[in-house]
Formats: structure tokens, C-alpha cells, sequence
């Protein structure tokens, strides 16, 4: 129920901030700038499809946006050594699923409170950057893996398609097998889980481990579009994809989630980074109005819902 | 000794940091005798200050649980530090600058306080916003660049040291470290605060005002990230709007390390005061040796998860 109501509140949001940028900004109505958007957002919305799968087993994982620039490094430096443009495209996912092994095995089977286990990963993760790189930017790549993610199929580009594909996945995951029951059911309370003989470090395990893919093609998708990597790469990426999962309706707490609420916390993200610039707001204003955005949110969401059980209590008096 | 081994066994962590300091210490006497010097660790407690004092505030949203953390402690510093100074153009007095920034750190902890006890908003992402916003306002107000009215009286007590001690370190840090030790450890307030990390419901069923402590607890952390401020302030002589960026991580790292359990009610100011030492020595130590200091950021990631690893394998009988 509230899930409905939160994807119809930020739908609308979605709506009435591109009528105000369209009104006041000519540049911002235009089919291309719809593009623009949705071509920033392809990222964010593969990392953030993670998140929200891991939020959803009540883990969180604060590391997925150093460990998607260090993959990208990998994928950057196949494709500056000339490897054919396919082992290019399925490096991002491979290397992905090992990092996301790394993060499983830290935690999962560490034992330790996830967010300590990543915050430590976090900092390992950027000094592994840091090695990769020598302190040099990986700079005019090559256009091929471009022109691969950027080939048009059925009027939409092949990325679109690949960021349907991987959210019809987990879709069909979530609501159609027993894995996906397994996971909510996690996510709701592990002593719970555990009694009802799920094997629950096998699930948190996997979940990672697929969180970790899906970042490898996120990060595929960020060297065809950017063609550079440098050190800071993708370094507010996790943070982003927490504030729009969470934005998304999506708890913290797990058990619950939702992904048509992830895909337009992410889209309004982007909407309103892209839609300021345009209206001439300096862009060091970004991160006030993403913070600004999660908080008024929560708050709505806070007081909205004392409201409602008042009213339920009093009606039921 | 009997008494110490015991110790060692509840709660190993402080043990292992010493440890791990120790041996740093003898590395560098056996590789560089020199440059275990006066200047060495002056400069080691100099960057200590600013790490201890938001640690500090970390240590006790941690503590008090609830799930309690502060990721606007970096944001707090940089907004608190550029407020505060904008005040002093506005005209305020230069005198009230400890204090201006002292209030305005406050102010942006009770923020944090207000979101997550009064509307229960989730700790994390609360202040995951509020880290946005104050982190985004100070850049943005400035438009970047540093701010450079900090009164010339605050320069040498920023700048000034007693031996090898820097001011700030002795005249901040220590204090409050000590006040916080004995909070902890000999007050009703302190039993309280572990008590409802511990064990919220059995907190609240004897009669712990659990949520206006995790309030004050904010406003407390906020406080202590405007003494941070103005000790940046004191010490650089202008104000940064990026002077607190990566203390969130550096800080929640700082006070896991020291042995606090993340979901609060074990852990001890004196963990915490090792991990801050150990880490900035790292850092001091890798920069003298001229190794690059993200080098830095990896080892203390490392360290952080195999203190936790070690934390969960050997901490029996911890609480």
C-alpha cells in the first residue's frame, strides 16, 4: 500500500520537476536531453538495482562505487591493449562478480556487521585504485566499446535494453522463485529465516556476489561512455545509489522493497542534476539539493504516516 | 595482572592496537632512527586533534545505539568552520569565534538529533542527507574558495606547542578524552548510555530516558565537530570548505577500530583514542617515507576488518 503511494508521489515529482525545468529552461524539453538523462542514469540504475536487493536482505554495501571504478580500470586497460570489443564487454561482468566474491567472503563469511565489512573495503578498494592507475588518469580508450553499447536495436540502444533485461531478471527473481522468497524473507528477520531452514549466509552470499555484476556492467557501461577512467571514478556512486534506493521506498531495515521505486529515485536524481544546470544553478548546489531531497522525503514520510495511523486509530475509535 | 589478562579477553581490541603501534614504533626506530623525533609527534598529535575531537562524537552516537552513527560529521565541520566565520563578517565580536563555532555544530547535531529520535528516521540515511546538505552548503555558499578572516589571536594557540605537545591537542582533546573517560565509566550517565545500547527495551522498561539521551548524543557530536572546526580554523588560519571531507569515514573507521560495536553498548573512549593515534601515525609515518597516503586509506581498511574478524573470533564473553 504505502509502496504504491510512494512510487505515485515521486512519479509525480518526476513530472512536475520537468514541466518547471521545461518552462523555464528551452534546452530541457528536448527529446535529446530525455536521452542525456536516461543515458547518465544507466549506471546508477545497475548499481542501484543492487543496492536495493542488498537493503533488502537488511545489508548495505557503502564500497559498490570505488569497487565500480576499479573495475572499470580492468575493462579500460583489455580495451587499450586491443582485446576484441566482446571479451571487453563480458570483462566488466566477470571481474564484477569477482569483486562481489571479495565483498561475500569479507563479510558473509567474516562475519562482520556489513557496513563495517564495506567501509573497510571502501578504503582498500581505493588504494587498489590508486596501484592500478599510478597516480595517472586512463584517458582516450578507444571507441569501440561505445559503438557495442551504443548499437541500436528495435529504435532504443543496446545498454537500455541490457538495463531492462537485468531488472526483468530480478523481477522474475524476486516474485517468481523460491530465491526470491528466500530473500525478502532474510531481509525480515534472520533468526526467522534461519528457523525456517533457509540458508541464510547463502543467500546474503549470493546477493552480494550478483550486487557485484551488476556493478562490473555498470561499469562497462561507464568506460563506453565516459572513454576515461581516474582516480575519483565513480567515488559518490554508492552514496547516490543509497539516497535513490531509499528515496525509492525501499527499507533500510529489509525485508521490503521496491523496483519500479528504484528506477524513478534514480531517474529524478538525475532529472533534477541535469535540469538545474540547465536553469543556471551552480552545479556545487547538486549534492545541497540530493541531501535536501532525501530529507524532505523522510520527513514527509515520517509525518505522513503518523498522520495516516491517527486517523486509522480514530476511525476505529 | 590477573586483572589485565582478563581484560585482554573481554575486550582485546585497545590490547592489539598497542600492539600494532608498538611494532610500527620499533620498525621505524630499526629502518629511520631519526625520524622518531620531537617534530615527528608533534605533528602526529597536531593531525590527531581534529580526528580525536569528531571520533569522540562518533563514539557516542555509536554507543548509544538504536543503530545510531553520524555520517554528517565531516559535512558538520566544514558547514560549522565557514558559518562561523561569515558570522565574524556579519559582525560578531572575533572573541566569540570558539563559540560561534561550538553553536553552529550544535545547532546541525540537533538537526541530526530532530530526524532521527523525534520523526525516527533511520540514523544512516538521515544523516546521509543532512551529509549532503552541509557538506553541499559549505561549498556552496563559498563558492569554493577559503575564507581567510580568522582573528590573528587564535593563530598561535592553532599553531603554538609546550615541548612536543601542541596546544590544541593538550588543551582540547586530553580534557575532553578524560571527561568522557570517566562519563563512561563512573556516571549514571554513562551506565546508561551502554545499558540502551545493550538492551533498548530493558532501557527504557527501568526507566532510561533512552531517546532524550540519543538527542543529546547528536547535539553532543555536533558540538564537538564545531570544536574541531574552529581547532581547523586556529591551526590553518583560513576556512576550508572541504576541511571535513572523509572525516565521516576516517572517523567511523577511527571508532570500529577501537573496538566499539557497531550496534553500540561495548567500547571504550581509550580504543578509540588508540585507533586515532595508530591511524594518523600511519599516516605521518607513510608520508615521511614518501609513500603515497592513499597507501594509508588501504591499510586502515584492512585493519578495520581484521580487527573485526578478530573482534568476532576472540572477543568471548564480550558484551
Amino acid at each position: 500500500m504505502s509502496s504504491t503511494r510512494r512510487e505515485l508521489v515521486l512519479a509525480g515529482a518526476c513530472v512536475l520537476s520537468a514541466l518547471v525545468f521545461a518552462s523555464a529552461s528551452p534546452a530541457f524539453g528536448t527529446l535529446d536531453n530525455l536521452a542525456v538523462i536516461f543515458r547518465n542514469s544507466t549506471e546508477l540504475l545497475l548499481v542501484g538495482l543492487g543496492m536495493t536487493l542488498l537493503l533488502a536482505t537488511a545489508s548495505i554495501d557503502v564500497s559498490v562505487g570505488v569497487a565500480l571504478g576499479l573495475i572499470a580500470i580492468v575493462v579500460g586497460q583489455l580495451l587499450q591493449a586491443g582485446f576484441p570489443t566482446p571479451i571487453v564487454a563480458l570483462a566488466g561482468p566477470i571481474a564484477g562478480a569477482l569483486v562481489g566474491l571479495v565483498v561475500a567472503c569479507v563479510v558473509v563469511l567474516g562475519r562482520i556487521p556489513p557496513i563495517v565489512g564495506t567501509l573497510g573495503l571502501f578504503g582498500v578498494f581505493r588504494t587498489g585504485i590508486f596501484l592500478a592507475l599510478g597516480g595517472q588518469w586512463l584517458s582516450g580508450l578507444p571507441s569501440d566499446l561505445t559503438e557495442l553499447v551504443d548499437y541500436p536495436l528495435l529504435g532504443l540502444n543496446l545498454s537500455v535494453w541490457v538495463v531492462f533485461a537485468a531488472y526483468a531478471c530480478v523481477w522474475v527473481m524476486l516474485r517468481k522463485t523460491p530465491f526470491g522468497t528466500h530473500l525478502l524473507a532474510v531481509g525480515h528477520s534472520v533468526e526467522k529465516a534461519r528457523l525456517s531452514g533457509i540458508a541464510v549466509a547463502k543467500v546474503r552470499f549470493v546477493v552480494f556476489v550478483i550486487s557485484g555484476v551488476l556493478c562490473g556492467i555498470a561499469a562497462t557501461f561507464f568506460v563506453a561512455t565516459y572513454r576515461n577512467v581516474e582516480m575519483t571514478s565513480g567515488s559518490l556512486l554508492a552514496l547516490e545509489a543509497i539516497a535513490a534506493v531509499v528515496l525509492g521506498g525501499t527499507s533500510l531495515l529489509g525485508g521490503r522493497c521496491s523496483l519500479l521505486g528504484t528506477v524513478l529515485g534514480v531517474l529524478l536524481l538525475r532529472l533534477l542534476q541535469n535540469g538545474l544546470v540547465l536553469i543556471g544553478v551552480s552545479s556545487l548546489w547538486q549534492p545541497v539539493v540530493v541531501g535536501g531531497l532525501l530529507i524532505v522525503v523522510l520527513v514527509g514520510d515520517a509525518i505522513g504516516g503518523r498522520w495516516l495511523a491517527r486517523r486509522v486509530a480514530s476511525r476505529a475509535a | 595482572m590477573n586483572a589485565l589478562i582478563g581484560r585482554a579477553r573481554r575486550n582485546p581490541v585497545p590490547f592489539v592496537l598497542c600492539g600494532l603501534w608498538l611494532a610500527l614504533m620499533v620498525f621505524v626506530l630499526s629502518v629511520r632512527p631519526g625520524m622518531v623525533s620531537e617534530s615527528t609527534l608533534r605533528s602526529i598529535l597536531q593531525f590527531a586533534t581534529i580526528l580525536s575531537l569528531v571520533s569522540l562524537g562518533q563514539t557516542l552516537v555509536i554507543l548509544a545505539g538504536g543503530a545510531g552513527i553520524d555520517l554528517s560529521v565531516g559535512g558538520n565541520v566544514s558547514l560549522s568552520a565557514v558559518v562561523a566565520l561569515l558570522a565574524l563578517q556579519a559582525g560578531v565580536p572575533g572573541p566569540m569565534l570558539p563559540l560561534t563555532c561550538l553553536l553552529v555544530g550544535a545547532s546541525l547535531g540537533a538537526i541530526n538529533g530532530l530526524l532521527t529520535n523525534r520523526l525516527g528516521i533511520f540514523p544512516l540515511v538521515a544523516t546521509l542527507g543532512t551529509y549532503y546538505v552541509y557538506s553541499g552548503m559549505a561549498l556552496a555558499v563559498t563558492g569554493g574558495g577559503a575564507l581567510s578572516n580568522v582573528p590573528d589571536w587564535a593563530l598561535p594557540w592553532g599553531r603554538g606547542s609546550i615541548e612536543a605537545l601542541p596546544l590544541p591537542f593538550i588543551t582540547l582533546s586530553v580534557p575532553l578524552f578524560i571527561v568522557a573517560f570517566v562519563l563512561f565509566g563512573y556516571t549514571s550517565w554513562g551506565r546508561w548510555i551502554h545499558a540502551m545500547g545493550h538492551n533498548e527495551q530493558a532501557a527504557r522498561l527501568v526507566g532510561i530516558p533512552v531517546d532524550r539521551m540519543r538527542f543529546t548524543s547528536y547535539v553532543l557530536c555536533g558540538a564537538l565537530a564545531g570544536m574541531a572546526a574552529f581547532v581547523s580554523l586556529a591551526w590553518f588560519g583560513s576556512g576550508r570548505p572541504n576541511i571535513g571531507v572523509n572525516l565521516e569515514l576516517e572517523s567511523v573507521t577511527a571508532v570500529l577500530l577501537g573496538g566499539v560495536a557497531i550496534f553500540g553498548g561495548r567500547g571504550s573512549v581509550v580504543g578509540v583514542i588508540a585507533a586515532v593515534l595508530l591511524i594518523v601515525s600511519m599516516k605521518t609515518v607513510m608520508l615521511q617515507f614518501g609513500i603515497n597516503a592513499l597507501w594509508q586509506v588501504g591499510v586502515t581498511g584492512a585493519l578495520l576488518i581484521s580487527v573485526a574478524v578478530i573482534d568476532h573470533r576472540f572477543g568471548r564473553g564480550v558484551r
